[in-house]
């Protein structure tokens, strides 16, 4: 399936990948750790899987760097397979062997301290907490796939066209998705005002 | 200001979607209104990105890749796997007491606690690194069924661990799965292999 190319990466500069830079493991996981990682925890909501299913994702990736063939960005090949392991675990029910472990606090206060220093007020910190933990609220009562959805195109900046093709949906099938996970974020930010 | 309506929330979401129709663009470039909504709506959302990916930012600067599960085990699931061991060694204990006061008794149970200590060891991911030198010596297509089947296996010890420290334990706690109503995806959104991903 081809896939758009991604422009809209803001985090990451995307240029030109080839498959010898995906030889580079180190330089692959120092890369793309950070917004692969909470792609995962966000959509699974749980730290500890999410590590693990991170790790597993770049050694898969790793594994089938011959099947990167350019035609999205690198990020985005990475978050659909780590959608694929998500299913995976999912069919297989891997979840059970966490029940006797209750899930790492996904404590994201802490992070707000330490965005770039342009929104530094005490007063703008505060709300700035408040409203992520309203859209983190607002995600726990989503479906994995409208989670995972939402993230992948509000966190991941990843296209509709993108999406669509990573978890193999119609592409009206995902906009609906996308209409109810932000009906819903909506809701919660906006019911506390 | 324009004569037509102002935008519907669900418009709104379809702007930050980012596929809105046509009449919707054209309002928004005339209305300073709606484009302030939009711009409101947006704000939170940004925030939860930045704020998230500051967080995991910090979690991969002080998480590197784990060399062992072990070291970030949480303190219950440590306490669950110790009471695995202790159970296996008690039974162990138990087993060769019962039947006779033989001298291998301590052996057996040292046998038993060892396997259970296996069992932990296996539930351990390798280290990253290592994992990928070991696989990167053989041919891709190969190394990808492996490590399938290794993963097949390691879920079936895993699962198998999981009964074992429920019996253990008998302390049932809510899943935090649970808490995410994880259901089966349907089959039409089974996922592809990989080579399906391009
Ligand atoms: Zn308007």
């Amino acid at each position: 399936m081809q896939l758009a190319l991604n422009a809209t990466l803001t985090n990451v500069e995307a240029p030109e990948r080839t498959g010898s830079e995906l030889d580079d493991i180190d330089a692959l996981v120092r890369t793309y750790r950070p917004r692969l990682l909470r792609f995962v925890t966000f959509a699974i909501g749980d730290a500890d899987l999410a590590e693990s299913i991170t790790q597993d994702c770049f050694l898969k990736a790793y594994n089938g760097r011959a099947s990167f063939r350019g035609d999205c960005a690198v990020n985005t090949w990475l978050t659909s397979i780590a959608m694929n392991l998500i299913r995976d675990q999912q069919r297989l029910q891997k979840f059970r062997f966490w029940r006797q472990a209750r899930a790492t606090a996904i404590d994201v206060n802490e992070a707000a301290n330490f965005l770039p220093s342009k929104e530094c007020s005490a007063e703008s910190r505060i709300l700035i907490k408040e409203q992520t933990r309203q859209v983190q609220a607002a995600l726990e009562h989503l479906s994995v796939n409208q989670r995972s959805i939402f993230l992948m195109r509000f966190a991941e900046d990843m296209e509709l066209a993108e999406i669509a093709a990573a978890i193999h949906m119609p592409l009206n099938t995902v906009k609906t998705h996308l209409h109810r996970a932000l009906k819903s974020v909506r809701a919660q930010v906006g019911g506390s005002r | 200001m324009n004569s037509t309506p102002h935008l519907s929330e669900r418009e709104i979401d379809s702007v930050l979607i980012g596929a809105p129709a046509a009449g919707i663009t054209a309002h928004l470039s005339q209305c300073g209104h709606c484009r302030q909504r939009v711009a409101e709506a947006r704000v939170p959302i940004t925030r939860f990105k930045a704020v998230t990916l500051s967080w995991s930012e910090r979690q991969s600067a002080t998480l590197p890749l784990r060399s062992s599960t072990a070291g970030s085990m949480t303190w219950k699931r440590r306490a669950a796997l110790a009471a695995t061991a202790t159970a296996a060694l008690l039974i162990g204990l138990a087993i060769p007491l019962t039947k006779s006061e033989l001298q291998f008794a301590p052996e057996s149970a040292g046998h038993r606690a060892g396997s259970s200590t296996a069992e932990v060891a296996a539930v351990s991911a390798p280290a990253l690194s290592a994992t990928m030198k070991r696989n990167s010596a053989t041919a891709q297509a190969a190394t990808t069924d492996v490590a399938d089947n290794e993963q097949d296996e390691q879920i079936a010890r895993d699962n198998q661990m999981l009964q074992n420290i429920n019996q253990a334990l008998d302390n049932p706690v809510e899943s935090p799965a649970d808490a995410y109503s994880l259901q089966p995806v349907d089959g039409h959104q089974q996922a592809a292999p990989l080579t399906e991903l391009n």
